[in-house]
Formats: structure tokens, sequence, C-alpha cells
């Protein structure tokens, strides 16, 4: 029976539900748009949710003003992941969440105000550090016990799900709701910038003509649950988790390597772990930033493993933006809609194959495919590469 | 689930105190100075220096703790590498959200890049060209024991020596910060890293076994999680020889010892109990199981049992 996905969750720039998202994909409709809520950044372009921390907060009944918004999006997601399921005493419940900034959209105005002597207000930094984004939302729900945060910037929500997975087969955990969220800063913002891969026009993921990423925002969360809680719930599983891997590319702290060193070892790895033949795969969410070095290095990486028999794959980053720690978790629920219902999504903005790899991604939505299982992939500074299976649930 | 013996077959700190390269530190700790600084050993020995021109306090402690003890443990490569930080990088942290609000125009990317939590793991996988499980936890009090519990699953999981380890560094903002918010620290706010080399078996240089360790968050009941985690060990209290603690004592212990006194206050300190511990009991034969029991922060318990390595 392995690992099984019993609920999903999800908000990001093209909705705040499962449905919402869902619709958005199967329309081709991206949420990538100038900025309405996060003022004075430099951005002409970014995948924002549309709703303030006030609405926000009002939605979730959450009193404090003390909060993040990622703590808010993740609580967003992890609402809906969790569904209407009981706690109990019996089924021993943990949560996992990944975030790479934390609560710095709320550090960084207390920051300004500290610079300008500005009567700063400190109590702000109290939801600063990751680990209380994450302890807000299991606060928020009532899980105690197994709490735990992960970092790796942009592959963290991918961990977040292995790590869950493990902790099940291993029989430490029998639900875990895992995922991942960020809230777009200032700070994350001028920080792609100083990198120069923060595209000013729509990023354009595995086009030739690609200049750099568009930031996002969001959350993802899955509800996963062993054989025991299964057993208590009475469930139905959606999908399973059935390969995962990590590696280290290596190379370089934030480039890629050339040769998809890292990646080509996290793809390979997971789709051993599935136990499926490459030519199972169905579909591929690719991570596909729209950066020229990620696209390149992911394009080698999908050659390396599946050479001229390279799956259906697209990135979904055109309609979210690249939402950082969320990412993995957001498109691994993307992957369980995939498998769903079938679907295989567009890549937006596509014109031209990369020259040197000549990849061609999914361009309209597929309908008439079985999808079965999805390989969905998330790679980070630091080298950090990891690779996802999903698949049908038997 | 069946847990095979895990050994710490390497150990290194740096700290406000005189812990690197010398084992035996232990038997003559004294508490941490308010005026103490940190006390670094030449880094140049451990990192290029083009590299660590670049390095933040973070990184350097880090990278250089991770190859002491790869070196320490006699092996090429370890199969994971595993770190824990409660706050991460906060003086890029600083550095890159000061410029990004003072700065007009091109910002230099350097303090972004070395501003996320992973950059110590990353830095140590590309110091050594490791390929490895590459990961970082940051669960505030906790971030280092739930690091020792992912390196604890890999070895179950077939891994043979897991690199795992602690990091958390002092900014000068941190006493303004704690200041303002009432932060009673129960000791200087200090910076410090720990690493360990974590196996699956004994290649001769191991001082201590990792008997189990458990963490809880959102706990209002800390004596009865204890008791519950000696129970599933088949111990009582009086057979804790030594207890490392912070927050309170675990009643019934045959010795109480408040790690904090030693080390100072950072989130990640239980990594630093954790090498006491090792260093303990390889120079002690009296001592056969210790806990640390980490309440730095009241609603998060941290257990870790160790015990004297079976001659």
């Amino acid at each position: 029976m392995g690992v099984c996905i019993t609920g999903i969750g999800v908000v990001s720039a093209i909705g705040m539900s499962v449905e919402e998202n869902l619709n958005a994909l199967c329309e081709g409709r991206t949420g990538i748009e100038p900025l309405r809520y996060l003022q004075g950044t430099k951005a002409s372009l970014a995948g924002e949710v549309k709703a303030s921390n006030d609405d926000l907060r009002k939605a979730l009944n959450v009193g404090t003003e003390y909060v993040s918004r990622t703590s808010l999006l993740g609580l967003q997601a992890a609402r809906e992941a969790w569904g209407d399921n009981k706690r109990s005493g019996v089924i021993r419940t943990g949560i996992i969440s990944a975030t790479s900034v934390g609560g710095m959209d709320r550090s960084e105005v207390f920051y300004k105000d500290y610079l300008a002597q500005n009567n700063p207000d400190y109590k702000l930094l109290t939801t600063h550090d990751s680990g209380s984004t994450t302890e807000r939302i299991a606060k928020e729900l009532g899980i105690t016990g197994y709490i735990n945060t992960l970092s790796t910037a942009c592959s963290s929500g991918v961990n977040a799900i292995m790590l869950g997975a493990r902790l099940i087969l291993q029989g430490t955990l029998d639900r875990v709701l895992v995922g991942g969220s960020d809230a777009l800063s200032g700070f994350t913002i001028d920080g792609f910038r100083s990198l120069m891969i923060y595209d000013d026009q729509w990023c354009r993921p595995f086009d030739e003509s690609r200049a750099g990423l568009n930031l996002g925002e969001g959350a993802g969360f899955l509800l996963l649950e062993g054989e025991k809680s299964l057993e208590l719930t009475g469930n139905t599983p959606i999908c399973n988790v059935s390969g995962w891997a990590n590696a280290a590319d290596a190379y370089h702290q934030t480039a890629s390597s050339p040769d998809g060193k890292g990646a080509t070892l996290a793809i390979e790895n997971a789709i051993r772990r599935a136990g499926i033949g490459l030519n199972q795969i169905s579909y591929v969410n690719a991570h596909g930033t729209g950066t020229k070095n990620n696209d390149h290095s992911e394009s080698v990486a999908l050659q390396n493993v599946f050479g001229d028999r390279i799956p259906p794959f697209s990135s979904t980053k055109a309609f979210t933006g690249h939402t950082l720690a969320a990412a993995g978790a957001i498109e691994a629920v993307f992957s369980v809609l995939a498998i769903q219902n079938n679907l295989i999504f567009p890549n937006l903005n596509y014109n031209m194959p990369i020259v040197g790899t000549g990849l061609v991604p999914a361009t309209q939505l597929g309908t008439d495919l079985e999808v079965n299982a999805v390989l969905s992939n998330s790679f980070g500074f630091g080298g950090n590469n990891s690779s996802l299976v999903l698949t049908k649930y038997e | 689930m069946n847990k095979p013996a895990l050994y710490l077959s390497a150990s290194s700190t740096i700290s406000h105190q005189p812990t690197f390269g010398n084992p035996g530190f232990s038997a003559a700790l004294g508490p941490v100075e308010t005026s103490s600084v940190l006390i670094s050993p030449d880094y140049k020995a451990y990192i290029d220096a083009g590299l660590l021109r670049r390095m933040s306090k973070i990184l350097r402690m880090s990278v250089a703790c991770a190859k002491d003890c790869i070196a320490r443990a006699g092996i090429e490569q370890p199969d994971a590498i595993v770190v824990g930080t409660g706050l991460g990088c906060l003086q890029d942290t600083e550095k890159f959200l000061n410029t990004s609000l003072t700065v007009e125009g091109l910002l230099p990317p350097t303090s972004f890049i070395q501003s996320t939590h992973n950059t110590m793991a990353g830095q140590i996988s590309l110091s050594i060209g490791n390929h490895g499980y590459n990961m970082t936890h940051t669960q505030n009090t906790l971030s280092f024991e739930h690091a020792l519990f992912d390196a604890s699953m890999l070895l179950r999981e077939g891994d043979r020596h897991v690199l795992v380890g602690a990091a958390d560094e002092h900014i000068d903002m941190l006493e303004d910060i704690a200041a303002r918010l009432e932060f009673k620290a129960a000791a200087p706010l200090t910076s410090g890293a720990s690493f360990f080399v974590l196996s699956s078996e004994n290649g001769g240089n191991a001082n201590a076994e990792l008997t189990d360790i458990y963490t809880v968050g959102g706990t209002e009941n800390r004596q009865e999680e204890i008791d519950a985690f000696l129970d599933r060990n088949g111990l009582q209290a009086g057979d804790i020889d030594l207890a490392l603690y912070a927050g309170a004592p675990v009643q019934g212990a045959v010795r109480n010892l408040d790690y904090l006194s030693l080390i100072g206050v950072y989130p990640t300190a239980s990594a630093f109990a954790l090498h006491y511990a090792v260093d303990v009991l390889g120079a002690n034969r009296d001592v056969r199981n210790v806990l640390i029991c980490n309440a730095l922060r009241k609603s998060n318990l941290g257990l870790t049992l160790l015990k004297a390595v079976e001659a």
C-alpha cells in the first residue's frame, strides 16, 4: 500500500483553492501580473496571491497581526488539504512545512523602520524564524508532536514530501501533513534581481529567448497516510508517493552544472525508488524556472535519463511564478491533479526550442493520454536537487 | 521497528570555549563568560583562501567543523550531509536586507546567495565534492534534533556514514532584539557549530552510541514525555548518570548539568551538548547513560539518549 495522498490544498497566483488552480491550468490563464498588494518593490511582474493579509486573516479567522504572510498562505493550503479530518489520540500525526524566507515579509517591514529609527515594532520579529511559520500553522490546526521545517531553497517543498513519506515508512508517524509556503518579499525580489535572473517580461520556461524567472508566492500541502491511518480514517487514497530522491550537484552555490549531474542523480534515483520503468512516466512537471542556466541544465538531465524518449513535459511556473520553497509542494498538487484528471498542463510562453538541447515542451492542455505516473522536479541553491514520483493509486 | 546501534565516530565544535581539536575538553570546562568571543581555528587550514574571504562566520565554522570531522572519522565521503540551524545565516541576511533598503541600482548578490538556510550544507557538499543527500532542518530550538533524527533514519535506510551537525551565529543586533522583546537568556548569547559523523558501524573510533532521539513540539507535559521516553528505552531516571539540560533539570538523574551555562545561548546549543556528552563518555568509564534534555524553548522538547560503547 505504501504512502498514500488523501488530501490536497493549494493557494497561488492562479487561485485560492485546488478547484480555482485547476480551472486556471485548464484555461491556460496565468496569474503573473503587476503587483497589487506588495508595495515598493522593483518587480514589474510577479505571481502574487490575489488577497491582502487582512483578507487572509479574516478568511482564516486568525486574530493576531503578528503572523507572517508565509504562515497565512501555508494555513490556507494546509486547511484545505486537512479537510474534515479529525485529531486523534491513536493516529500519530505530524506536520512538515518548507519555507525559504519564513517571516521575511514581516521582518523587512520592521527593518525599514529600524533603519529609519521610525519606532520599529520589534514584535514583528517573533514571526521571522522559519520554524515559527510552521509552529503557527500547527497550532491553528491543533497538531502537536512531530513539527518540522525544511529549508533548502527552491527544492524545499519536494524535500518535505520526501521526509514525510520516509517517516511513515519507518513507522515514526501514521499520517503527516507535508508542504511548503513562501510569501513574496522585497528581499527575494531584490535578491533575484541582484543575480540578474529576474525577467521584467513574462517568464518563458524552456524557450530559447528565456531571460529569467518571475517570482511568485503561495503554498501547497498534501495529507500523507500510511496503512494504519487509512484503516482508522477510512479516507480514499488519491495517489501514491512512490519515488523520491535528493542529490547534491556540488558544482556552484547558485548555478546548476552544465552536465546536470545533481539533477540526473535525483531523477534516476527517484524513478528507481518508485520501481517503475522509464517508459512508465506519463508526464514530467519540470522545475523550468525560465532562467538560462536552470532550463538548460534540466534539459540535459532529462536527456541523460530518458535519452531521446523524453515523456511529455512542461513547467507550470509561467502560471504561478517561481514560488521558491512552495514550488515543489504546489507542483506536487498539480501532479496529483494531472493524474486524477488525466491531464498534461501546457507550458505557457514557449516559442522556440533551446539551441543545443532542442526539447519541445507540451504547449497545449493534453486530455487524450492516460496519466499514471508523474515525475516532478525541484532544484535549488546550494546545488540541492530533488525529484518526486507520484503514481495513480492501485 | 528494530533499531540497530548507531555510533558517533567523530565530533567537532567551534564555540566560545576551547572545544575545537581538544578531546577531553569537558573535564576542565567552566562557565562561558559574558565577555567571551568565538575561538576560531586557523580557517586557512580548512578552507581555500579565496572562498574564505567571502564566507560569514556561520559558514566558516560549519565548513571547518565538517572537514575536521570527516578527517577524524577517517572516511573519504559521508553518504549524506544533514544540517540543523535555528536562525540560519543571520550575518548575510542582515547585510542583504540592509543593502536592498539603502542602495539604489545594482546590488552585489553575494550576501543574498549566502543568506539561504542551506548555504552551510551546500558549501560543505561543494568543498568536499559530495553528491549525496543534502538536507537542512530549521525548527527553532529543535533544529539540531530534527537533523540528527533524519541522519539516524538514513542509517536505518542503509547509509553507512552521515555527516550531521548544526550551527547558529550571533550578530550584534540580537542583543538589542533580545532586550526589546524581554527575552531573558539563561546565559550570554553566543555563536557555535558542532558536527558529527554518525555511523552504522564502529570503526574502532566511536566514544558513544546514539540510543534514541525524540522531538515534540507544542508540548505541555514535559515530565510525562521524559518518563515515557526513558520507559521506551527500558530505563528509569536513576539510570541516567548525567543529564545535560536546557530549561529545567531532569528529576531523579544522578547528576544534572545546565549546558547553556557552558556554551551560551543559541538555538542549536544542544548540538554542543551532544559533543560534550560524547567527550564525557570517552573519558569517564563511570558514566554509562547520558540524556540531553533540550527545553530551551518551553513548548519544544528534544530528548537525546546516549550510552557508552560496549567494550
